[in-house]
């Protein structure tokens, strides 16, 4: 990747989005705080490459805080066929280069890499013991492309230099990772097919509001962690890692893994919806009648509150003509609790404001579910609810991509095998 | 495509542009202001506009005609409250799409919706999926205020969604598929401020209706007038100034033997504007006993038009009717009906 010049401006608003050796430059001349370092030791980390959240900071309510900054890169395998055992060690050499530079931590560095159905094609058969489809369409109103990369990496951190550093020394054209030399790379092994960035938490959506889908007036609350001015991801409405991790087979302590680009047009949502229809959609039309949110959503504690909503979202979005997000998700809910792990975050690639939806699961049809009860068709039926109007924040979203991978094991992440022994 | 222009039939006869203004388009950022007292039901507005032509198309089983005006304030509906969307200084026009049967020329209201990207060269100037609205003039459409950037052709794609509703008779097994079409559209802020704006100060706020725009090439949506229903017409109510319509099918290619099928034509006074998104609980009984007694599915067909109805189980001929509004029609509203059709009424027939 070759450097491109960039204003300071530009810089100041997405050295992430920007990317590459400039970026990265301009960032590590202004950070000053150190970053902690890594272990030499592997055993001590995690046998999940999904285990985050005990190296999650918490919000004042206990809520695991998502990383700021992200970059995922889809990438293809530079090989035909099955993969060498050369390739695996360098890969899994220079992620090992990454645990020793960087604490496992958001102060430090998190990353996951999966693979996709395109990869697993490489071997006679699928991943064993874990169903891998191709993604599809998830609702009668998208028309979304598919991502069909052999791989997507998922690197994260709080500090913005962190991920541009660590992607540089993935890519090779950068021979040191917070100072520690990088003894291999992805370079010859792995070509970058697309690179996708983001963002999540208080500031930073306020910060990128310029770009297509949020209007010039600026609406973005500062306090916001996302773009529609709300909180998101309370603990009680995320699957434990322990729910999305795949239990059994040679993939055990693995994960599935959803990817969907989203693109937000929020004009109407910030400019023609009141706040009290911006809560009945969000949360529920008790939300907003009983005043129950405050600001971005920071009084609501560790769960959106759906207890206080009516339980069946189909009855209440007849009766009120509006049927809110988190309301719906209800359903989706199996043994009373929910069945996806969201680690999403915002974007505004291409310039354009949008959603990395990135989910972790047990299988990819806990995420069809999901979707299914986020699309509300079954509130609209016989309702007034319309299919996208007034059916939570349908109307302001349009899912551009989708991709489904799976997030091996740490001990499988280097170019698995299809059956490993 | 096709770009003359269309300036309303019956409703705006005879008005003059107001030529010389010279500033008709701050005229439409400053409408009158709205009526003090407003009635809780359909009432004169201040003023209606003129309409031009953006363009037209087919999309799969959809014709969608694009059309447009200045930017309008309206309303839109969560529940039983109307919120008002105010006019931004750096909105252009009042974009609308209508979507109909080429066939029958029936003007659908496809409550899946459609979306509308506005593009010029290459580049993305909206995209957002416009609200579903009636107007007095305009009848049922998709509308919303767009900024553009100035004069100029831009790129309209529509994609309309596959519809959700049931689909009897003719139109059976059509409309399930989403499709999309786009049209060039050559925008000229003074042919825009061409279009009429006749203001109404003697009437407004009276109760009534500016009459349905006649169009050359764009059908306004209108229910059939209830001699016109098939079937048997069991009665006909009005709650919350909205026209109620119950008829009793006892022969249909739809139905089987021993079947009935009970239709719930909703729609405006005066223009007879078919209301859609609403919720609404029928219930049957003959000889006393209940026959049917659920929710009323939307539907359209091509002679009862746009409606709610149930397959009922029974070929009586004289049933009782029952309905009960359960949430008022969720559709957006231009100004002369944001007061109107907000509450849930109950009917007998």
């Amino acid at each position: 990747m070759t450097g491109r010049g960039i204003s300071r401006r530009e810089f100041a608003k997405s050295a992430v989005a920007i990317g590459g050796t400039a970026a990265l430059a301009a960032c590590l001349d202004r950070g000053s705080a150190s970053v902690p370092e890594g272990t030499d030791d592997p055993s001590t980390l995690p046998a999940r490459q999904h285990a985050w959240n005990d190296a999650l900071a918490t919000d004042d309510a206990g809520n695991p805080r998502m990383p700021r900054h992200h970059v995922l890169l889809l990438l293809d395998y530079a090989g035909d066929g099955t993969p060498t055992d050369a390739h695996r060690e360098r890969v899994e050499t220079a992620l090992r280069d990454l645990e020793r530079a960087y604490a496992w931590h958001t102060e430090g560095l998190l990353f996951t890499l999966g693979y996709g159905p395109a990869y697993f094609e490489r071997f006679e058969s699928g991943p064993a013991g874990v169903d891998l489809p191709d993604p599809a369409a998830l609702a009668p109103f998208e028309d979304p492309d598919f991502d069909t990369p052999d791989a997507l990496l998922h690197l994260a951190s709080d500090d913005e230099r962190v991920v541009l550093e660590a992607e540089e020394a993935l890519k090779g054209t950068r021979g040191t990772a917070n100072d520690r030399e990088m003894t291999a790379s992805f370079e010859g092994i792995f070509n970058e097919s697309d690179r996708r960035t983001g963002f999540v938490g208080a500031g930073l959506p306020a910060d990128n509001q310029d770009v297509d889908g949020v209007p010039d007036s600026e609406p973005v609350p500062e306090e916001s962690p996302l773009f529609m001015g709300f909180k998101s991801g309370f603990k009680g409405n995320q699957a434990t890692e322990d729910r999305v991790t795949v239990e059994s087979g040679p993939f055990a302590d693995g994960t599935t893994q959803h990817l969907s680009k989203i693109s937000l047009q929020l004009q109407q949502w910030y400019e023609q919806d009141s706040r009290d229809q911006r809560v009945s959609k969000m949360f529920c039309p008790a939300h907003a009648a009983e005043d129950r949110v405050e600001g971005v959503g920071e009084n609501l504690g560790t769960d959106s509150g759906m207890d206080e909503c009516p339980e069946d979202a189909v009855e209440s979005g007849r009766r009120n003509g509006v049927v809110g997000h988190s309301q719906k998700m209800v359903s989706a809910r199996e043994d009373d609790a929910p069945r996806i792990l969201r680690r999403d975050f915002d974007s505004t690639d291409g310039g354009q404001a949008g959603l990395h939806f990135l989910s972790l699961q047990g299988s990819i049809a806990d995420f069809v579910a999901t979707r299914e009860a986020m699309n509300g068709t079954d509130v609209a039926e016989n309702a007034a609810v319309g299919q996208r109007v007034n059916n939570g924040i349908l109307q302001y979203m349009t899912v551009e991509r989708r991709g489904n991978y799976l997030v091996p094991p740490r001990s499988l992440r280097a170019l698995p095998p299809a059956s490993p022994n | 495509m096709n770009r003359r222009r269309f300036l309303a039939g019956a409703g705006l006869a005879g008005a003059t542009a107001l030529a010389g203004c010279g500033s008709l388009s701050s005229q439409s950022t400053r409408a009158p202001p709205l009526v003090e007292d407003r009635p809780d039901a359909t009432y004169r507005p201040t003023h209606v506009e003129g309409m031009g032509m953006a363009g037209m198309a087919q999309a799969g089983d959809y014709m969608v005609g694009l059309t447009y005006s200045f930017p309008h304030r309206f309303w839109t509906v969560t529940g039983t409250t109307a919120e008002k969307v105010d006019i931004r200084s750096e909105d252009s026009l009042h974009l609308m799409a209508t979507v109909w049967d080429p066939e029958t020329e029936m003007v659908l209201p496809v409550s899946a919706g459609l979306s509308i990207t506005v593009e010029r060269d290459g580049e993305t100037v909206a995209d957002k999926p416009p609200w579903p609205m009636v107007s007095q003039n305009m009848g049922f459409h998709y509308g919303d205020n767009y900024a553009l950037d100035g004069d100029g052709v831009y790129q309209l794609t529509v994609r309309v969604n596959g519809m959700s509703e049931r689909r009897l008779g003719a139109f059976s097994g059509r409309f399930g598929e989403a499709a999309e079409a786009t049209v060039d559209f050559d925008f000229r802020q003074s042919t825009l401020e061409q279009l009429s704006f006749e203001e109404f100060p003697d009437t407004q706020g009276e109760r009534g209706a500016v009459d349905l725009m006649t169009m050359d090439m764009i059908p306004t949506s209108q229910a059939p007038a209830v001699s016109a229903l098939p079937g048997t017409v069991l009665g006909t109510d009005k709650g919350s100034d909205a026209v109620y319509v119950a008829s009793w099918l006892r022969e249909a290619a739809f139905l089987d033997d021993g079947q009935s099928y009970l239709a719930v034509s909703v729609r405006t006074p005066y223009n007879r504007v078919p209301l859609p998104m609403l919720s609404l609980d029928g219930r049957v009984a003959v000889d006393g006993e209940t026959a049917f007694e659920d929710a009323l599915t939307a539907a359209v067909h091509p002679d009862i038009g746009y409606h709610y109805g149930a397959v009922v189980e029974t070929d009586a001929a004289e049933p009782s009717v029952g309905v009960d509004v359960v949430a008022p029609p969720q559709v957006s509203r231009h100004e002369g009906y944001e007061t109107a059709f907000l509450a849930t009424p109950s009917f007998s027939f």
